[in-house]
């Protein structure tokens, strides 16, 4: 494969190119479906593609191409540059130099058996899921879900000498539906789950808390009036709520676009002392660890928010060059797609409490499995309904409820971020606690 | 870089024509050619051409869908793709509980065709010429003084498909669709308004430029971003609106469009035993076409679906009664109804799903002059933004801009308001319908599983919703 991204450098070389970077990825994947209680399709692919960056008077043009005959990447280069030329001047367009020390491959991310991985397997796989889900309790519905094995590798070459490859493997399911009860219909709940080696999968525990969770969201009362509480979010609710509100603020690109709420706040508090928010592609428990990024620079572990205190934005070298500081490692996107900015593996620190004991401090509130509504991520306000979500007073659940509207912004709910657990649930490439915050408005319709 | 058609078509018949064990077999040659070209503030944020070719091979054996597909359509990679979709399904032939029975009969399509009579070729632009309008635009969105961010965006896909399935269909389609949108942000202290523009048609450029040029886009958007930075905000309450035609096709394809989709209806939806019952007014014929029906370049027109069933049209509420779901041959063979012509695959790796097209209501016989003229109060609900629709067609969308009558006239411009509802009981209290016809939600992606590209649209239509709700 490098002999490939060496060919299309040089290719690009020749054509004019200053500047030349290749990007290639084969990927094979073998995907069983769900759907309405029973299997749907199985589906067995291998696709190899490759991105070519050139950089031609500070100019930049891309070309991608799901074909790696030697013919068609000579036609892309060409294309690449034809787009160049066609593009404005900016400086900033530069490619990573090769660093000095040598880079580290970051080990756990491959597992060798999953060469012998079958579409058979996945499909029995995908049975086991469905299964334990159903077998859990007889009220469980299971509207869709997937068993997906994928062995995929990726290589990187520029022509400041960059040259990386890297082979990993994951395997990822996921499962939603809901409990249904003589004319009563739970809330959906959702779930994933997800591994890098053969003998880390485990449907079943997935299976369990997607099928408790509708269970537990039977039997809904609705609650008499509007109240100000506590709000303690599971992983998937941080998730679907949380994440990409910060992501979003801690990204330079932006920084850079004014449109960042934590614009010149390094070094300031902008949560409460219990978050600390870190990218790392190095944490092989995120189903997105790798050794480098989308342009070849090294990956590592940043402390982005430590004890609530602003430390750093996340760079590519484009960002980085504009404001004069190093990549961090956070140039994203496949081979379809020039790099971006982005994150990595998505954690947020465990704390000492355990979920019982995030939950025995509430006086008053409610636990929310996830959040269907609108987050907007420039300036965190968010709106939308509880699903999966359960009335707690006085320190214990009480039972579930009956579509509660909440509302607020994310940027001042961290800041009275009172609770985080120990307990951490991996979701594909976030790895996030169950978080508490008081002050949270909540309607009843 | 486009292969050549009948070479591809003889290696695919000759694939289908070697595999006797399945039921079915299906294979889609795709080539797409997909440029992209955005500007934000005077800078280039992303330029790329990303070309896509291969073939998705779908079988149907003893009961169970396999799928597999190949960037290599050599005739030994097409057999060995072939070859794994056939494994594929029967792995799960052990494990599946309720078997496929069988695809509905329909006529199979044959022949060559092209999703847009425009003789004017996509292809024959240059990457400067779709430079040059994203720049421009942007800069003129930029000209006006309120408005201190904006982008432009210009994207086409152009497709090359060769279809052959073991019932008799073989099928070649050129499509193309390009869209271009732009984004005005205007700024004031502390207020900010955003205002979007755009168009996305299946034709050529010619007909992405047809009713505006690209200049006219932005002075558009950042007009309205300027003049809402003024307006004051509706107060929320259930009352008269009239939705202009990009919100009835928002309001036809998210919120009544997905509940009558029959895999969705399977599921159980909410309109699973309504058929032929009424569920909306007499004025509301309600279609979803794979033409571009009484309008031209509609963003969805596919002509055939990738199952080899003509696209046509199909009324899914005609004068108030529920009349059909949309079908594919799978999911027709349950209902025993025909297949609509509504499956759709994104790419030659995605297997086909039962999606929309274009998806509209019918014009009627309403000025919109008489509509505003013949409302006490009310409000005129413009520009189609995100929104939300749940199973039971309970939804939530978006509008940029609100205009307030009062005794039969526009008194006022107002900010963006949401508008909610169920949309069963919004069409049941359609009282009037315009007479103009508009697809307008041509820049739309729809996504279930993997994206499709889909329009919607209609006349003005009046009716009770609730308007409310702030929407920067």
């Amino acid at each position: 494969m490098l002999d490939l991204l060496h060919y299309a450098i040089k290719q690009a070389e020749i054509f004019g190119a200053s500047d030349a970077e290749a990007y290639a990825a084969t990927n094979n994947e073998s995907e069983v479906f769900i759907e309405n209680n029973d299997l749907k399709q199985a589906k067995s692919q291998s696709i190899s593609s490759i991105g070519i960056r050139v950089v031609l008077d500070g100019s930049i043009g891309f070309y991608s191409i799901n074909d790696l005959a030697k013919s068609r990447i000579r036609d892309g280069a060409a294309m690449a540059i034809k787009i160049a030329r066609a593009s404005p001047r900016d400086r900033h367009n530069v490619l990573p130099n090769r660093s000095r020390s040598k880079s580290k491959s970051i080990r756990g991310i491959y597992d060798r058996n999953s060469e012998s991985f079958q579409t058979s397997d996945a499909a029995k796989r995908a049975a086991e899921l469905l299964k334990a889900a159903k077998s859990y309790d007889s009220r469980v519905s299971v509207d869709s879900g997937n068993f997906s094995a994928q062995v995929a590798t990726h290589a990187l070459a520029n022509s400041n000498g960059i040259e990386l490859k890297e082979r990993a493997s994951v395997f990822s399911w996921s499962i939603m539906g809901m409990a249904i009860e003589n004319t009563e219909i739970s809330s959906f709940d959702y779930q994933v789950g997800g591994s890098h080696y053969v003998k880390d999968i485990d449907v079943s525990s997935t299976a369990s808390e997607f099928a408790e969770t509708v269970v537990k969201s039977l039997g809904t009362q609705k609650i008499e009036d509007s109240f100000k509480g506590e709000m303690l979010l599971t992983p998937m609710a941080a998730n679907e709520m949380i994440e990409e509100v910060i992501a979003y603020a801690i990204n330079s690109d932006a920084l850079q676009k004014k449109s960042s709420q934590f614009a010149g706040k390094i070094g300031k508090q902008v949560a409460s002392d219990l978050l600390t928010v870190e990218d790392d592609a190095t944490n092989v428990d995120g189903l997105n660890a790798s050794s480098f990024d989308r342009e070849g620079v090294s990956h590592r572990r940043n402390v982005v928010i430590e004890k609530g205190i602003l430390k750093k934005f996340l760079y590519n070298t484009y960002t980085a060059s504009k404001d004069g500081v190093r990549s961090t490692g956070n140039a994203g996107g496949s081979t379809s797609s020039p790099p971006m900015v982005s994150t990595t593996n998505f954690l947020i620190k465990p704390m000492r409490s355990s979920i019982d004991t995030l939950i025995s401090e509430i006086d008053k509130g409610i636990l929310i499995s996830r959040f269907s509504g609108n987050v907007n991520p420039v300036n965190g306000d968010f709106s939308g309904v509880v699903k999966g979500g359960r009335l707690i007073m006085h320190g214990t659940i009480q039972h579930a409820v009956k579509e509660v509207m909440v509302a607020g912004n994310v940027f001042e709910a961290l800041r009275r971020l009172n609770g985080v657990s120990r307990e951490r649930k991996v979701i594909y490439d976030s790895i996030l606690p169950y978080m508490r915050f008081d002050g949270i408005s909540f309607t009843t319709g | 870089m486009m292969r050549n058609g009948a070479q591809v078509a003889d290696n695919l018949r000759l694939l289908i024509s070697s595999s006797k064990s399945a039921t079915y077999v299906e294979a889609r040659y795709q080539s797409r050619v997909a440029s992209e070209v955005n500007f934000i503030n005077g800078e280039l944020e992303r330029i790329r051409v990303v070309e896509n070719a291969g073939c998705g091979i779908r079988v149907l054996v003893d009961g169970c869908w396999g799928f597999s597909s190949t960037s290599n359509i050599s005739n030994d990679a097409l057999k060995d793709s072939l070859d794994q979709a056939i494994a594929a399904a029967r792995t799960l032939a052990r494990t599946k509980k309720n078997k496929v029975k069988g695809l509905t009969e329909s006529k199979m399509i044959r022949g060559t065709f092209s999703t847009s009579a425009s003789s004017d070729n996509l292809s024959d632009i240059n990457i400067e010429q779709k430079v040059q309008v994203a720049k421009e635009a942007e800069k003129e969105a930029r000209s006006n003084k309120a408005v201190k961010t904006a982008s432009c965006t210009y994207r086409d896909m152009l497709d090359h498909k060769v279809i052959i399935n073991s019932d008799g269909a073989d099928i070649e389609i050129h499509d193309s669709k390009p869209e271009f949108s732009v984004t005005a942000i205007a700024r004031k202290a502390s207020q900010s308004v955003t205002a979007h523009e755009g168009v996305g048609v299946t034709g050529g450029w010619d007909d992405l430029f047809k009713k505006n040029n690209h200049v006219e886009y932005a002075r558009i958007a950042s007009a309205r971003a300027a003049k809402l930075l003024d307006a004051r905000h509706v107060s929320g309450k259930k009352t008269t609106v009239i939705l202009d035609p990009a919100m009835v096709g928002l309001l036809s394809h998210e919120a009544i469009g997905h509940t009558v989709e029959a895999d969705f209806v399977l599921s159980g939806s909410v309109v699973k035993d309504k058929i032929g019952t009424k569920v909306a007014s007499d004025l509301v014929t309600l279609v979803d076409s794979g033409r571009s029906e009484i309008a031209t370049n509609a963003g969805g027109t596919i002509i055939v679906d990738d199952e080899g069933v003509v696209a046509g049209r199909t009324a899914i509420i005609e004068k108030g009664m529920l009349k059909s779901f949309l079908h594919n041959r799978e999911s027709a063979m349950i209902f025993g109804a025909a297949s609509t012509g509504n499956a759709r695959a994104f790419q030659y790796s995605d297997e086909p799903l039962i999606r929309m097209r274009n998806t509209y209501i019918e014009p009627g016989v309403d000025k919109l002059n008489d509509m505003i003229r013949e409302t006490k109060h009310g409000y005129i609900i413009k520009g189609a933004r995100n929104g939300q629709a749940d199973a039971n067609g309970e939804f939530m969308f978006g509008a940029e801009e609100v205009h307030w009558i009062e005794n039969g006239e526009v008194k006022e411009l107002l900010r963006g308001a949401s508008i909610s509802g169920n949309a069963f009981e919004v069409l049941q209290s359609v009282d009037m319908v315009g007479n103009e016809f508009q697809y307008d939600i041509g820049t739309g992606y729809c996504g279930k599983y993997q994206p499709a590209k889909v329009d919607g649209g209609g006349p003005y239509i009046r009716c009770t919703a609730i308007i409310g709700g702030v929407q920067e």
